[in-house]
C-alpha cells in the first residue's frame, strides 16, 4: 500500500486574465522526498509553488496537503503557510531585523514563543547551517550565499512540513550555487521534504535523481536529466535538457 | 535693553510656540500615520473618506482653516480653546501632508519581504506592523522633518487666536519699544534655534534606529 503523498496536486489550472500559466499539473510530493521542477521561463513553475501555499488562487483543480484539500474556501491558510516553509529566490529577508531577528520573527509573532525561547531556537538553526556568529548583523552585511542560508534557517526554524525553494541559486555565483546545493543535499538526507524550482541543471542533477519538466503550464516529463537529454521522444524536451547539459 | 535682555523677554513666547509645533506635530503624526494605513490596508468603502481628506486639507491655508475652527464653530454653538483650534486646523493639515510622505515610503518597502511575510502566515496586519512601518519610518524621516519644520514656521498663526508665542510677544515688544529690527532678528535666531534642536534631535533618532544597507527598493 501506498503512502498518501504530503502534496497531492490535481489538474491545478491558473489563469491570469484569461491566460493559462497552470493549464491541469499533476504532481506528487511524499514525505521526506525531494522534487525538482525545472521548465523554461514563465512555464508557470513559480505560479506553482504560490499556489501551494495560496498566495496565488489556483483557478481550478485540487491541491491536498497532508491529505487535507487546502483550495477550498473553508481552509485557514495562515496555518497552511506556517506548515511550508518558502525560501524566495532574492531571499526576501527582512532589512530591518538582524539575522536573528529574521529568524524570531515567525516564532515569537505566529509560534508564541518568548524572546529567549525563539532565540534558542533559531540559533539552534543557524547554527546548524553555519550563520550562527553573523547573529548581529543585519542584511545588507551580509553576503548572497549567507543571506540563503539565513532564509532557509527562518524557514525551518518553522519546523515546516516541507520547505519550498523558488529559483535558490539564481541569484548566487557558481561557487555559492555549489554551496547551496550541498546544503539541501544535506537537508534531504536529514528528512527535510523539499520542493525546488530552478533553471539550473547543475543544482537539478546534484540534488535530485528525477526532475520533473514543466512547459506551458502542465507536467511534460518525469525522470532523471540524463534520459530526459538523451531519450525523450519529445524533441523539445531533449532539446531543453540537451541544450543546458552541452553547455 | 541689548540684544541678550531681547532674547529673554521673547522667551517667554518660546515655550507657547514650542507647545503648538509639538501638539500639531504630534497630531500630524498621528493622523498620517493613521491614514496611511488605512489607505494601505485597502479597507472596503475607506479609500474615497481618506482620499477626500488628504485632497480637502491640503489644498485649504492654515489661517483659513484656523479661523474657520476658531471663529466659525462657536456660530454653531462650539467653543473651541486656542490650542485645540490650532491642533484641529494646523494639525490635520500636517496629518494630510504627512500621510502623503508615508504613502510614498510604504511605496518604497520591498514587495518580496511582504509576500515572504504573508507566505510565513503573518495576518495582514501583522506584516503592516512589523515589516512595512518600521521600514516606512526610516524611509519617511526626511519627509517627516520637513513637514515638522513647515510646522514650527507657521506655528505664529497661533497668535491670531490669542496665544503669546513668540511672534505675539514680538509683536508687544516692539509697540512699547519700537525696535522692530532688533527684535525680529532676535525671533528669527529663536526660530532657528527650535529648528536647530529639532533637527538634532530627529538626527539622533535616525543615527540610533539606522540599520545598515537598508535604503528605499
Amino acid at each position: 500500500m501506498t503512502a498518501t503523498p504530503l502534496i497531492q496536486v490535481r489538474d491545478l489550472v491558473k489563469e491570469f486574465d484569461g491566460q493559462r500559466v497552470l493549464a491541469g499539473v499533476n504532481l506528487d510530493l511524499a514525505e521526506g522526498d525531494i522534487k525538482v521542477v525545472m521548465g523554461p521561463s514563465g512555464c508557470g513553475k513559480s505560479t506553482l509553488l504560490r499556489c501551494l501555499n495560496r498566495l496565488v488562487e489556483p483557478t481550478s483543480g485540487t491541491i491536498h496537503f497532508r491529505g487535507q484539500e487546502v483550495t477550498g474556501p473553508g481552509v485557514d491558510v495562515r496555518a497552511l503557510r506556517q506548515g511550508i516553509g518558502f525560501v524566495f529566490q532574492q531571499f526576501a529577508l527582512y532589512r530591518h531585523l538582524t539575522v536573528l531577528g529574521n529568524v524570531t520573527l515567525g516564532l515569537r509573532k505566529l509560534r508564541g514563543l518568548r524572546r529567549a525561547e525563539a532565540e534558542q531556537k533559531a540559533l539552534h538553526e543557524l547554527d546548524r547551517l553555519g550563520m550562527a556568529e553573523h547573529r548581529d548583523k543585519y542584511p545588507g552585511q551580509i553576503s548572497g550565499g549567507q543571506k540563503q542560508r539565513v532564509a532557509l534557517a527562518r524557514a525551518l526554524a518553522m519546523d515546516p512540513a516541507v520547505v519550498v525553494l523558488d529559483e535558490p541559486t539564481s541569484a548566487l555565483d557558481p561557487v555559492l550555487s555549489r554551496e547551496v546545493a550541498q546544503l539541501i543535499r544535506r537537508l534531504h538526507d536529514e528528512k527535510v521534504t523539499l520542493m525546488c524550482v530552478t533553471h539550473d541543471l547543475q543544482l537539478a542533477r546534484s540534488i535530485a535523481d528525477q526532475v520533473v519538466f514543466l512547459d506551458r503550464g502542465v507536467v511534460r516529463a518525469e525522470d532523471s536529466v540524463a534520459r530526459l537529454s538523451a531519450d525523450h521522444p519529445d524533441p523539445q524536451v531533449r532539446a531543453f535538457f540537451g541544450r543546458e547539459t552541452g553547455t | 535693553m541689548n540684544f541678550l535682555e531681547i532674547l529673554v523677554l521673547l522667551a517667554r513666547g518660546a515655550g507657547y510656540t514650542v507647545l503648538v509645533t509639538l501638539a500639531c506635530s504630534a497630531t500630524g503624526l498621528a493622523v498620517g500615520l493613521a491614514v496611511a494605513m488605512l489607505r494601505r490596508l485597502r479597507l472596503p468603502g475607506v479609500l474615497p473618506l481618506l482620499d477626500v481628506f488628504t485632497y480637502v486639507f491640503r489644498g485649504i491655508p492654515v489661517l483659513v482653516l484656523l479661523f474657520m475652527v476658531y471663529f466659525g464653530l462657536p456660530g454653531i454653538g462650539l467653543k473651541v480653546p486656542p490650542l485645540i483650534a490650532m491642533v484641529l486646523s494646523l494639525g490635520l493639515i500636517a496629518g494630510a501632508y504627512l500621510a502623503e510622505v508615508f504613502r510614498g515610503a510604504l511605496d518604497s518597502v520591498d514587495a518580496t519581504e511582504i509576500l515572504a511575510a504573508e507566505a510565513m502566515g503573518l495576518s495582514r496586519l501583522q506584516v503592516l506592523r512589523l515589516i512595512e512601518l518600521p521600514q516606512m519610518l526610516r524611509f519617511a524621516v526626511p519627509g517627516m522633518v520637513n513637514e515638522f519644520t513647515t510646522v514650527l514656521k507657521y506655528s505664529p498663526f497661533a497668535y491670531t487666536v490669542g496665544l503669546p508665542e513668540i511672534t505675539k510677544q514680538a509683536m508687544t515688544l516692539t509697540a512699547t519699544t519700537q525696535r522692530g529690527i532688533e527684535i525680529y532678528l532676535a525671533v528669527g535666531v529663536m526660530y532657528f534655534a527650535i529648528f536647530r534642536i529639532l533637527l538634532v534631535g530627529v538626527r539622533w533618532l535616525e543615527r540610533h534606529y539606522r540599520v545598515p544597507g537598508m535604503v528605499p527598493a
